[in-house]
């Protein structure tokens, strides 16, 4: 890990955060937008997981804790569209 | 040549601040699809509460703790002095928590107003309480400044941002989708 890569993640986070806090202005909502928001959680956790935990150094368990969280995103997004639209 | 080497032995810092990392991403994640099945009975009412929250401050809050995460893995990685920074900024995610729940509990929102404010208030105070307990631990490794301790606290301390960047779309921003 270098402070040039800390500092490229910090910069992804930012963006991946501010595009997340957009979607709160843009009115839309429903299914789509749900499965965006979970796509950035998922891309802000790889990030996390990569450059602030360190285990870009170690892949195998990077691969492991990112599938655990895409499963998690998947069955969340299974219970927002379960939700429906009125 | 040492023929027991698992995988394991190549996670920075201890093991068990691993476990402790697992185990907390699964709890969160467990009550965070608690939320979301209970939103199905409700999709509206859900979509009524959460838009008594501000999504932009607490977008902030994110931007906040994630910039915090970046000072900390400075300080793992360069010089202590930065889990300053680092435990500042915590507090000031704190204090815009603290701003967010005094609002709410002004106009009489409590845990009992709403299925969503007991999964909100439960939640976002657990997760507060991790920034909480770990700000006195940043200073304290900052002050030792003992390798091993900064590791094992900045890592405790990423797993907050880990934690916030599931929890803040699910609650404040799916959750006011109906």
């Amino acid at each position: 890990m270098t402070g040039g890569r800390i500092l490229r993640a910090w910069a992804w986070l930012a963006v991946a955060s501010a595009v997340t806090t957009s979607l709160a202005f843009a009115g839309s909502h429903g299914r789509i937008v749900a499965a965006a928001l979970l796509l950035l959680a998922l891309i802000k956790s790889r990030v996390i997981l990569s450059d602030y935990l360190g285990l870009r150094a170690v892949p195998p368990i990077r691969r492991g804790f990112m599938v655990a969280l895409v499963i998690w995103a998947g069955v969340a997004l299974a219970l927002v569209l379960a939700a429906g639209q009125p | 040549m040492d023929d027991t080497r698992s995988l394991l032995d190549d996670l920075p810092g201890d093991l068990m601040i691993w476990v402790l990392i697992v185990s907390e991403v699964l709890v969160f994640g467990a009550g965070l699809w608690a939320f979301l099945a209970v939103r199905i009975t409700d999709p509206s009412g859900f979509a009524d509460s959460a838009a008594l929250l501000h999504p932009v401050r607490a977008g902030l809050g994110t931007m906040v703790l994630v910039t915090s995460g970046a000072l900390a893995a400075l300080a793992a990685l360069r010089n202590p002095a930065w889990l300053w920074g680092a435990a500042a900024l915590g507090g000031v995610f704190l204090w815009l928590k603290w701003a967010e729940w005094g609002g709410l509990v002004a106009h009489g929102i409590s845990t009992e107003t709403h299925p969503f404010f007991t999964f909100y208030y439960l939640l976002t105070g657990f997760h507060a309480a991790h920034v909480a307990a770990a700000i006195p631990l940043l200073a304290i490794v900052a002050l030792r400044r003992r390798a091993a301790e900064i590791e094992v606290t900045v890592a405790f301390w990423h797993m907050v941002d880990l934690v916030w960047v599931l929890l803040y779309p699910a609650i404040y921003l799916i959750g006011a989708s109906a």
